[in-house]
């Protein structure tokens, strides 16, 4: 099999049948994203996206560049969860949640400018950004309500 | 635009992935991402008409996502429905096949 270098823009897509609302929650506060991203509790705010792994060291934090809730999210993206990852250039990690009919949203995630951040951009390919991203439906879909 | 369902999600994906062409254009996208229709089609004997239209499949599977950049629309290779698929299709049979495989391993050797 012919190896291929990991690619400088990331798109991932996939469809969740739960409200923007509750996929906004779930991707910006650190109650939700402690159960699908790797443990992570990451707060994204109109100013910054801030990720605290497990053990509460810090794994990310970087400027958000967009806001606009339920509906894009632009932060920067840094990964201080690895010593060797950290040295690299930072990246940028676009959220966009859009209604679909039925109940379903479409949830894509780009992650891009991984030009100066080759290691960072193998690390998430593969199943870096998938797990997250099925961890993420399958709490909306069956994990507890979000709701209350 | 189409119309998500599950129910027949999976269906567009096997459908999409039953097709040498089109698992081809995943493989070209797979080696590199973000590509133009003109990219593509020139790395297969087919009509722009013929590549498109199998795109287009790939695109209704969620095998392809496509994002506009300036006034070029680029195509890019979206993993999660192969990994549902995966998850759905593969791992539970192959996870009870290896469990079986350990039951006779212990039961051998219990009785040697």
């Amino acid at each position: 099999m012919t190896t291929v270098t990991a690619q400088t823009t990331q798109v991932y897509q996939v469809f969740i049948k739960a409200t923007a609302e509750q996929i906004w929650d779930a991707i910006t506060k650190p109650e939700f994203t402690s159960r699908y991203f790797y443990g992570a509790r990451i707060e994204n705010t109109p100013e910054a996206h801030r990720s605290l792994g497990p053990d509460g060291s810090v794994w990310g934090d970087s400027p958000t560049f967009e806001y606009d809730p339920p509906r894009r999210l632009v932060h920067g993206w840094r990964s201080l969860y690895s010593p060797e990852l950290a040295e690299e250039e930072p990246s940028r990690v676009t959220w966009e949640i859009e209604p679909q009919d039925g109940g379903f949203c479409k949830l894509t995630v780009i992650h891009d400018q991984l030009e100066g951040a080759p290691k960072t951009a193998e690390s998430v390919s593969g199943a870096g950004w998938m797990m997250v991203l099925s961890g993420l439906k399958t709490l909306l879909e069956t994990g507890e309500p979000l709701a209350g | 635009m189409v119309t998500y369902c599950p129910d027949v999600d999976d269906d567009r994906v096997f459908k999409a992935l039953a097709d040498p062409t089109r698992r081809h254009l995943l493989d070209r996208l797979y080696q590199r991402d973000g590509r133009t229709l003109s990219e593509l089609e020139s790395e297969l004997e087919m009509t722009r008409f013929g590549v498109m239209k199998h795109l287009r499949v790939l695109e209704d599977a969620g095998l392809v996502v496509t994002r506009r950049q300036g006034r070029e629309k680029l195509h890019f290779l979206n993993p999660v429905p192969i990994r549902q698929i995966h998850d759905r299709w593969i791992d539970k049979y192959t996870e009870r096949r290896v469990s079986a495989l350990l039951d006779l391993k212990e039961r051998l050797e219990d009785t040697a």
